[in-house]
């Protein structure tokens, strides 16, 4: 029987050392509440201190997420209010657990979260408050910000206040491009240049787009989207009919030819050697690494380049998407598509209701906004004043001098199921083992 | 088995109880949602069912015509195959040779333990390491030898296959070790003595012995095995993600996912998920059947 | 293990090749992760198999990046409170449940073993959201005290949990001689007693497996993790590590230093486990 009771016993000694450990840790992550508690007493006219819930999409490998943090930091220091912050990489499991929240009465007191379809859920649902309700006691709310560049919800009214926007756009090595005597494209520049200097890279060697078709296709469909269409007609969505059969009208035939221009690419060979079976990181990096010369990408990118290339930013700049039809190069995709949002609970609460309101307007003020704020799409009506742009960020900020359009992203607009089966499919296109009107098809009826 | 001692059958309920409890509260009613999921039409994840499908079993059609779900089924298969074999094999194989000697079993103990304890999510990125395209450790090593001219993509349709199951193969393999090494280790020494003394040693000691006495443990890892593989996630996702290549490497547990959580569609992702308990109820009920577990092995 | 002695013959020669060569296979990999977590950015892709030492590659900075950004202390406490509290209450009713069901004839056994299989099969996936619905009705889950999350992650592990335990434990308890029982049931102990003084001690190894793997798949588990547990101070050392492995990107040395930072206490319950619990136990097996 001894060895029966040191097993029990190991068991027991286990369990009392995890609840030391526990308890040491309780006590730590207290500390700093009651610190801020006697910072509230100090203040003149404290209003009791109120601890906030905050959920937001800057946390994970957020580009902005020092920023938002030391924001957050501030604004603590600033009320003497303590958030909960329960950020996280925006991803589908992050949106579901949102809109979980919402359902099962967890929501927190703000939100920070994607503005378009997504959040028709807890809208229809009177789960968050509009903004001429929060104008009506708070006349200043959202003052700082231009109206119309606010997302409107299906009932019409605005909701969520914008933070920062995105712009999407053409990185280029410039090494590589120099090493293939291929000059940096301008605001001219043409598809028919750019299969030359595909080839051209190409023959050197290096690989000419870096673009994993596996993981992030979309940000070449919108571009290719955009040029067998227009500005105006970016928007629209192919539909079926009541048979499910798609309607074959010019936004099924612009979609059609557009995934046809990007199998083009690809069966020139122009991808990655891997490119249906890289990550996007890998992909990137061959960019990077100077081992591949374009890749369509976001404005985050330029944060992603200087956390981690710092040493190599002067071989990358920001340039212009060639341009087929009525596109002109210097037409790109951008806005805003996230923004926060204060729920009915907080509202509804007297003790933080004002806190609320004090957050997100500390967020979105013109001060803050303009570190998350570099080259951004921004709504904010002073602009915003960056403190300085390092040389990748100059030729971003000199390419949207030129910028003379700026459309949303269609795929921001379609359920996600649809999006999800498209983009799934575009490597079943290329390898021809579906048509693109196939594709079309398919995700035209699942929107 | 005419032991008095369970004639009375009172504590049964103390002994079953708790453990129904739980699996009553966390398991079989959140299921039953899931089963009532499967026949209504749900628009998102976090969302509440708007009625029935019409018809209401139109999900489980769906199931029958669905091509995507057909690879992942016939992957699914092979992958419980090669786990039987191959998995279940090795591992009674190395339990077998650790039970026969006598210096060093323990420290084989021990570092065949070593892949079960990183988590799958560590695995995957570190065999994605080793499988990478430019630079991973594979291709390095046969580079270097001059076994290939050109870089592998080891997740092409050529190779995806052996690149997703040799790593899940290789981490389990000392899961049923450990379970085997102990099944060896509860059959009493005397046994083995006895045998001893009549001349029965090697490997007839184990055709004699250890086998026959194995047959219950090696039936549960038959059954683990089993429902493993119909719901192995983890490793596949991290290393392939949404059914890499061109939609032939999907699983029946990385296609549930993929269609609850990308797609938000929830209540086809609860009908594959019906499917994949029913699949698993049946195989390891046919396992049970073949190698049936004997419930009264004499000493 | 038995007293017949082997001498090193060939087939002994050859045992022993064929065990080293699996270890080979277990162990390289690790190694390889250890070697390049103590490597230099950037020289992972063109050069993962040389020994890094100082002055050609040798770095702690991964370490030092890993330690700065990320709060290890707390998030191992909450590791522990989760895999230790689900270890013990599924080995504890696990147990139990498996020997009821080993021993015991009645009407609807099999259905009862049926339900334990089926339960082994339900996807994660798609129990979690109900489960969370329901712990957020009880005010568990989603509350932003500490306890209580780390409670509502503990609940459902042991679920998750308990149909393997039972199924392993059945195996095993079906091996265990049935005499033992019965000659102390003579001796006036009652099924309890039993099942504490003879079948726990005469299982011990088999428990402690059950044991050992239950606390790897609740610590592990990033899913259930994840789903439940969202502020800074609740977070646990699988959460961490998926936060650090999205925040590096393609840095693999911080990659390769978190697996490691993991990993180590593990290993070390582990080799503490095998150490004072299963060495041995055989040849004093039967006698209690």
């Amino acid at each position: 029987m001894k060895k029966g009771r040191f097993l029990s016993l190991t068991l027991a000694c286990a369990l009392c050392a995890s609840m030391l450990a526990g308890c040491g840790g309780g006590g730590q992550a207290s500390s700093p509440s009651a610190g801020s508690a006697g910072s509230a007493d100090n203040a003149a006219s404290a209003p009791a201190k109120v601890e906030l819930t905050v959920v937001t999409s800057y946390g994970g490998d957020d580009g902005n997420r020092k920023n938002y943090e030391a924001a957050v930091k501030a604004y603590e220091k600033a009320t003497g209010n303590t958030v909960a912050d329960a950020s996280a990489t925006s991803n589908e499991e992050w949106k579901a657990k949102v809109l979980t929240d919402f359902e099962t009465g967890t929501e927190p007191d703000v939100l920070f979260f994607f503005t378009n379809a997504d959040a028709e859920p807890f809208i229809q649902e009177g789960k968050v408050v509009d903004l001429d309700t929060i104008r009506a006691a708070y006349p200043d709310y959202a003052s700082n910000m231009k109206d119309s560049m606010m997302a409107t919800a299906a009932d019409g009214k605005h909701y969520a206040v914008p933070s920062a926007g995105f712009w999407e756009n053409m990185f280029v090595n410039t090494k590589v491009l120099e090493d293939c005597g291929v000059k940096v494209p301008g605001p001219d520049y043409t598809w028919e240049q750019f299969l030359t200097d595909c080839e051209a890279i190409k023959a050197k060697g290096y690989t000419p787009i870096a673009c994993s078709l596996f993981e992030v296709p979309h940000y070449w469909f919108e571009f290719t989207l955009l040029n067998n269409g227009t500005l105006t007609t970016q928007m629209d969505v192919p539909t079926v009919d009541a048979d499910g059969k798609l309607v074959m009208d010019q936004t099924a035939e612009k979609w059609i030819n557009g995934l046809n221009d990007i199998k083009d690419l690809y069966e020139r060979g122009f991808f990655p050697a891997n490119t249906l079976t890289a990550t996007d990181a890998e992909t990137v990096q061959l960019f990077a690494e100077d081992e591949a010369a374009f890749l369509i990408d976001g404005s985050w990118k330029c944060g992603y380049f200087s956390d981690n290339y710092a040493d190599k930013l002067g071989d990358y700049a920001v340039a212009y998407v060639p341009a087929k039809g009525e596109r002109k190069a210097t037409e790109a995709i951008g806005g805003i598509s996230m923004g926060y949002f204060i729920t009915q609970k907080a509202w509804n609460d007297p003790a933080k209701q004002a806190a609320a309101v004090e957050f997100v307007q500390h967020m979105t003020s013109d001060e803050v906004l303009s570190t998350f704020v570099t080259t951004e799409v921004t709504a904010l009506k002073n602009g915003a004043s960056p403190s300085g742009l390092n040389s990748l960020q100059q030729t971003a900020a000199d390419t949207n001098a030129n910028i003379t359009g700026v459309v949303g992203a269609v795929q921001d607009t379609i359920t996600s199921e649809a999006k999800t089966d498209l983009f799934a499919n575009v490597q079943n296109v290329v390898t021809g083992q579906m048509t693109a009107e196939e594709a079309v098809a398919s995700a035209a009826a699942l929107n | 088995m005419g032991s008095t001692l369970y004639k009375k059958k009172a504590p049964l309920i103390i002994f079953l109880a708790p453990a129904f409890a739980f699996l009553l509260v966390f398991l079989y009613y959140p299921f039953i949602q899931n089963v009532i999921n499967s026949v209504s039409q749900i628009t998102g994840l976090g969302r509440p069912a708007e009625g029935l499908q019409s018809p209401w079993y139109a999900n489980y059609a769906q199931l029958l015509a669905d091509p995507k779900l057909h690879t992942a089924l016939q992957n699914t298969l092979i992958l419980i195959v090669c786990t039987v074999v191959f998995e279940v094999g090795i591992a009674l194989v190395l339990a077998l040779l650790v039970d026969s000697i006598e210096k060093g079993a323990q420290v084989f103990r021990t570092l065949y333990f070593f892949p079960i304890v990183i988590s799958a999510t560590a695995l995957g990125l570190m065999f994605n390491l080793i499988f990478l395209y430019k630079g991973g450790m594979v291709n390095q090593l046969l580079l270097n030898l001059g076994l290939i001219q050109q870089a592998i993509d080891w997740k092409d349709s050529a190779h995806f296959l052996f690149t997703m199951f040799s790593p899940v193969m290789w981490q389990y393999v000392g899961f049923y070790f450990v379970i085997l090494v102990t099944g060896l280790n509860n059959i009493p020494g005397d046994l083995y003595e006895a045998a001893a003394l009549d001349g029965c040693d090697g490997l007839r000691r184990v055709r004699y012995i250890s086998l026959p006495l194995l047959r219950n443990v090696l039936c549960t890892c038959l059954v683990l095995a089993i429902t493993g593989a119909l719901k192995v996630f983890d490793l596949p996702w991290v290393m392939f993600g949404a059914g890499m290549p061109q939609d032939q490497g999907w699983l029946t547990g990385t296609y549930m996912y993929d269609q609850t959580f990308n797609r938000g569609n929830v209540d086809y992702g609860s009908a594959i998920a019906m499917l994949i308990v029913v699949l698993g109820v049946i195989l390891s009920n046919l396992a049970n059947r073949v190698f049936r577990p004997r419930e009264d092995i004499e000493f | 293990m038995n007293s017949k002695k082997m001498r090193l013959h060939p087939a002994a020669l050859a045992t022993y090749l064929v065990l080293i060569f699996w270890a080979c296979t277990t162990v390289y990999p690790f190694l390889w992760v250890i070697l390049n977590s103590f490597r230099e950015k950037g020289r992972i892709r063109s050069d993962s198999f040389s020994i890094p030492l100082p002055g050609s590659g040798f770095t702690l900075d991964n370490y030092r990046t890993a330690m700065e950004r990320f709060d290890f202390g707390s998030a191992y406490a909450n590791s522990l409170i989760v895999s230790v509290t689900v270890t013990a209450a599924v080995v504890l009713i696990a147990g139990l449940a498996a020997y009821g069901l080993v021993r015991y004839r009645f009407r609807g056994r099999k259905l009862l073993y049926s339900l334990i299989m089926a339960g082994m099969m339900f996807p994660v996936f798609s129990t979690i959201i109900p489960v969370f619905r329901m712990e957020a009705a009880w005010h568990i889950a989603s509350t932003g005290n500490r306890w209580l999350s780390l409670l509502s992650v503990i609940l459902p592990q042991i679920a998750g949990n308990l149909c393997f335990a039972i199924i392993v434990l059945m195996g095993f308890i079906q091996s265990v001689p049935i005499d033992l029982e019965e000659s102390a049931y003579l001796d006036g102990c009652n099924v309890f007693q039993v099942y504490f003084h003879i079948i726990v001690p005469t299982a011990r190894s088999s428990f402690a497996t059950v044991a050992i793997f239950s606390f790897l798949w609740s610590y592990n588990d990033l899913f259930t993790q994840n789903f439940f547990l969202r502020f800074p101070a609740e977070k646990t050392i699988t959460l961490l590590l998926n936060e650090i492995s999205s925040q590096a990107g393609v840095n693999y040395g911080l990659m390769a230093a978190s697996v490691v930072i993991i990993v180590i206490p593990v290993l070390a319950v582990y080799i503490a486990l095998q150490k004072n619990i299963i060495k041995g136990l055989t040849a004093g097996a039967i006698k209690g």
